[in-house]
């Protein structure tokens, strides 16, 4: 049988049957259901109500989901601006020539990864309690630092960038090591026998190759932030947190439909974080450039 | 073809993270078969305190195995999820549950007909059990008239002040009656400064963000949430003045307040440096100190709170839990007589007090020889008593699903009005009623919009209830 | 001459850098292997280990297996273990092949709809998983699938993103002339796919497998909305369950929480360079 020829092929359709039935069931399905879902209330699975687009309208005048979104986009931001800066700096010390332990290194900044998020938030809650927990007690031993800092009541979204910046920083890293592993040796030298210094050499030379990783990190970055959830779930052990600090878009949609069983609300929420979601991405290839070759992920 | 295979085998070994995870999907996957789950047999029960089951399983050893439920411990957070979970998909849950008075609510969203617990309202009347029990401990348990669950407490309020730290400095606590009092009489503790030139201690174990001590004190004060009708009432002169004395207590030159959290290893050592002299004790936390506190036996007493007006209300009340029988359970009559045999028994009561320091809402068990024995870490003071006084005082509460909600808007509420009264350095409390009622204003009518927007909450038990989509 | 003692300070101010980075990574790691063995009312004494008169200025007596025990005797940690190896290793093996045979047809076979197929998926991958969380919990309830291993790992077979990643191993590892040659000889698609496709796919599945097990290990909110029974839970939701309201069991969280861990710190250890080469793998085209 060649390819291309005009009777049916059923050979692909066979190999991609078992995706096909799960994705249609599984994701297709409730991803159309959910539009239906938005426009009704109710009190879990079994019973439901029509209400148009009341849940949309609630939502959006809801100051806690505004509350929300300003906590996720804070966390956002300050994991992307604080995080990805340092996984590249790191990366780059990692990449100068003569290293040696690089693989023991990678492997100790890449261990957090594993550490399932729900792991890392009992452990940060812990550490970061007020007069006994081990980041204050280090900081004020070390700068006499306030001993009762409240981390947990008043610097929520702080604390939850440090924890995530713990968990992370290392996987940002990986990726950076292996684009800048890729970067063409010849054009780094080519640059230094011009006299280029080493900020130039990074500017024009670094960053130029790199910047489809950088931005498909940067995207995952922003798409990973925007759904954080366990984090401070687990840490305020079911709730927001004090005065909701640590509530997050996610939670708020965790919180209406899975505490107070309106799935309806809770789609209603999920369409507007997907759109929020699309928004921050396109915003976000646009000021990754005009390079075509971003990679498409 | 057998080549074929082992020679795939020959050539995928060599990667062998593909080898590791096949063996362990295809070691666990017998090991899941052929390991059954241990299948619950006889009475189930949930029960969020470890305490608890600490005080049910030495009575319920010797009754009969069938009748004899067994406890299973579950953290709140997770019982309050399986018990929704449950109700909301038919999924298993216990046969009888015990439920804390912030979870409950969760059960009552929906319309009547779909609380998943038993209602026992007309066993309740029948039996004579309404008049035998303490009114006020039935109210987080009902809904829209009706009640869901056998009471477990009182859990009436007084305060625990360090009696070494008063006495030491010749201080009569006697002639306290009203919060005034309260900071006058004890004020002199706060003139011992620290090297940071703050006072080494304070007064009152309280924060703006504590939102379960605001809710309290409301009470107190005869404010709260919800009227009795069950319809928001946030916005009210009672509330704004409690909360804004809170904020004074908290900010400014009036500063009495200082935050030694509960259940936590720094608020404890705190607690034992002396750092706050007073603290908010409901009968069960008498318990909680003995346990985590220990270096603090004999230096603690008991006085009932101060009322917010002279000849006002004494105390108040904080926190709750019931035994629900869970509607779908096989054999409701038998439930019912395990229910009520365990919680409404003399050694149970007494079991509650001697193991949890805890009063028990029958009123006809209160002679009990036991309430009046002198407890060595209260200073021989015979608390049980005092507890049993002011239990008929407690003020009511309502069941309102809404009620952690409005909670947690009260203490936003308060948040503001607090960084409100640093930004204007406002300080006294007719300086900051007016923006308190304000934030009350804004929490309530955020209350309110999430009641009106539930369309089942106050539908008719008869509407049929539709499908999904 | 001269080069030699600056690029030595600038390699030592290197290496002192990324020290203090591993330090600060091995810091809660250390104290959780410490914390595990403290007793309760030791825990917050000291940092690590409590001190004392013992060898190394550390009180090895105060130093118990308590946590452990209680681990072991009270919360079915033991059953939650295999359930979350269980549930890791199958979705994985499972989910690998599924998007290896749909990633292969797409990039190798020629058919109506495959260009819409490939679009649908490139759509799906930026779909949140977060938006199917309402209306997936819906349908499970309608299928029955509540509180059953099949409602988390079935729905967990058919990732968009695994598709994708298949597509691209594919079509650059797959010669075109090694397929037309095993059909030549007479093989049947189903064998072309499995003799001739897999094993020059096998880097990326064994990349996959990897990732899926650690997701799946470390998944939180699907398992903790979809089972109900105490013996099906996964170490993820029956350790955060440790986590108490009105009491703090600190030595037993944290046990729980090393008890979780380790498993897959060693399987990461053990498979490191294929762990790391399968998550960059999507990020850098080839």
């Amino acid at each position: 049988m060649k390819r291309g020829a005009p009777k049916f092929n059923v050979a692909p359709w066979v190999l991609l049957a078992p995706f096909l039935v799960c994705f249609g069931v599984f994701f297709a399905v409730p991803l159309v259901q959910s539009v239906g879902l938005s426009m009704r209330q109710t009190f879990g699975p079994a019973h439901s109500e029509f209400v148009g687009a009341a849940n949309y309208r609630n939502v959006l005048i809801d100051p806690l989901f505004w509350k929300a979104v300003r906590n996720t986009i804070a966390f956002t931001a300050g994991s992307v601006l604080i995080q990805l800066p340092l996984a590249l700096l790191l990366a780059m010390l990692l990449n100068r020539p003569g290293i040696r332990g690089r693989a023991i290194f990678r492997a100790i900044f890449f261990a957090p990864v594993l550490v399932g998020v729900v792991f890392v938030a009992m452990i940060f809650g812990v550490i970061f309690e007020k007069r006994t927990g081990l980041v204050n007690q280090a900081l004020h031993s070390m700068i006499g630092w306030d001993l009762d800092f409240p981390w947990l009541q008043m610097y929520v979204m702080p604390a939850l960038i440090i924890a995530s910046l713990w968990q992370y920083l290392g996987f940002n890293m990986v990726y950076f090591l292996g684009a800048l592993q890729n970067v063409r040796k010849e054009l780094v030298e080519a640059s230094t026998l011009d006299g280029a210094g080493p900020w130039q050499r990074f500017r024009h030379v670094i960053v130029p190759q790199i910047r489809p990783v950088a931005s498909f990190v940067v995207l995952l970055s922003i798409v990973g932030s925007f759904q954080i959830f366990e984090l401070p779930y687990v840490l305020f052990n079911g709730t927001a947190g004090p005065d909701n600090r640590g509530l997050t878009v996610v939670m708020y949609l965790y919180q209406m439909g899975f505490d107070q069983g309106d799935l309806g609300y809770a789609s209603a929420v999920g369409w507007l974080l997907a759109v929020l979601l699309m928004v921050f991405a396109l915003f976000q290839r646009r000021l990754a450039g005009e390079s075509k070759q971003g990679v498409r992920a | 073809m057998i080549d074929a295979v082992i020679d795939s085998i020959r050539r995928w070994s060599a990667s062998l993270g593909v080898l590791v995870i096949a063996l362990l999907a295809i070691g666990s996957s017998i090991a899941v078969v052929a390991i059954p789950a241990k299948s619950a047999t006889g009475v189930q029960m949930w029960t969020f305190a470890r305490l608890h089951k600490q005080m049910y399983d030495p009575i319920i050893a010797d009754w009969p195995a069938e009748s004899r439920p067994q406890i299973a411990l579950l953290s709140h957070p997770a019982l309050e999820r399986r018990m929704l979970q449950g109700f909301l998909t038919s999924t298993p849950t216990a046969d009888l549950i015990e439920c804390e008075r912030r979870s409950v609510g969760r059960a009552f969203v929906g319309p009547l007909d779909s609380v998943g617990f038993t209602d026992m309202t007309d066993r309740l009347r029948s039996e004579g059990l309404l008049e035998q029990i303490n009114m006020p401990s039935f109210g987080p348990w009902s809904s829209r008239g009706r009640i869901f669950g056998l009471p477990h407490d009182v859990h009436p309020v007084m305060l625990g002040y360090r009696a070494d730290i008063v006495e030491a400095a010749g201080i009569d606590v006697s002639t306290i009656e009203t919060w005034d009092d309260f900071v006058r009489v004890l004020g002199p503790l706060m003139s011992e400064k620290g090297p940071d030139g703050k006072p080494k201690r304070y007064l009152l174990n309280i924060w703006e963000d504590k939102e379960d001590l605001i809710e309290l004190l409301l009470l107190q004060a005869g404010g709260g949430f919800f009227d009795e009708q069950e319809r928001v009432r946030i916005a009210t002169p009672t509330n704004a003045r409690v909360i804004s004395t809170i904020v004074t207590w908290c900010r400014g030159p009036g500063r009495i307040a200082a935050d030694a959290a509960d259940f936590s290893a720094s608020g404890n050592q705190l607690k034992a440096d002396g750092y706050v002299v007073a603290a908010f004790m409901p009968d069960w936390m008498c318990n909680v100190w003995k346990n985590e506190i220990p270096q603090l036996s004999g230096k603690i007493r008991l006085m009932p709170l101060p009322a917010w007006t002279k000849g006002g209300r004494r105390t108040s009340v904080w926190g709750g839990t019931m035994l629900g029988i869970s509607k779908t359970a096989p054999d409701q009559e038998r439930l019912w007589k395990i229910a009520s045999k365990l919680y409404l028994s003399p050694e149970l009561a007494r079991s509650l007090y001697s193991t949890g320091d805890i009063i028990t809402p029958v009123r006809t068990l209160w002679n009990d020889p036991i309430f009046s024995e002198p407890d060595p870490y209260f200073s021989g003071q015979r608390k049980g008593r005092d507890y049993i006084a002011l239990a008929p005082d407690v003020p009511m509460r309502t069941s309102s699903p809404y009620n952690v909600m409005a909670k947690l808007r009260v203490q936003t509420a308060v948040i503001s009005l607090s960084a409100h009264a640093q930004r204007v350095g406002a300080t006294s409390v007719e300086a900051l009623e007016p923006r308190a009622m304000e934030l009350l204003k804004v929490a309530e009518d955020q209350v309110r919009a999430q009641i009106e927007r539930n369309v089942f909450l106050n539908t008719s038990a008869e509407r049929p209830a539709r499908g999904g989509v | 001459m001269s080069e030699a003692p600056k690029h030595d300070r600038t390699h030592w101010g290197v290496y002192m850098l990324l020290l203090l980075g591993a330090a600060l990574t091995l810091v809660p790691f250390l104290w959780l292997v410490c914390g595990a063995f403290k007793r309760n009312e030791d825990f917050f004494t000291s940092t690590f280990l409590p001190r004392g008169e013992g060898f190394l200025g550390i009180a090895w007596s105060k130093l118990t297996l308590d946590n452990f025990r209680t681990l072991l005797d009270s919360s079915g940690i033991l059953r939650s273990m295999l359930n979350s190896v269980f549930l890791s290793s199958v979705t994985a093996v499972l989910a690998t092949l599924v998007c290896a045979a749909a990633g292969f047809a797409l990039a190798k076979h020629e058919f109506r709809g495959r260009r819409l197929i490939t679009a649908i998926v490139l759509v799906a991958v930026i779909v949140p998983p977060t938006l199917l969380l309402a209306p997936g919990y819906q349908l499970l309830f309608k299928l029955d699938m509540l509180n059953s291993f099949s409602g988390l790992v079935i729905p967990a077979l058919a990732p968009a993103f695994g598709v994708y990643l298949f597509r691209q191993a594919a079509s650059s590892s797959v010669p075109n002339e090694l397929i037309e040659a095993a059909r030549i000889d007479g093989c049947g698609e189903l064998r072309v796919f499995f003799t001739v496709a897999m094993p020059l796919l096998r880097p990326m599945a064994g990349a996959f497998m990897l990732i899926t097990f650690l997701g799946v290990w470390n998944n939180f909110i699907n398992p903790q909305i979809v089972l109900q029974s105490e013996s099906k839970l996964p170490l993820a939701v029956a350790v955060s369950q440790l986590r108490g309201v009105y009491y703090q069991d600190y030595g037993l969280q944290i046990a729980g929480t090393l008890a979780s861990v380790v498993p897959v710190l060693a399987l990461f250890l053990l498979l490191q360079r294929e762990f790391i080469s399968g998550l960059t793998s999507g990020a850098v085209k080839e």
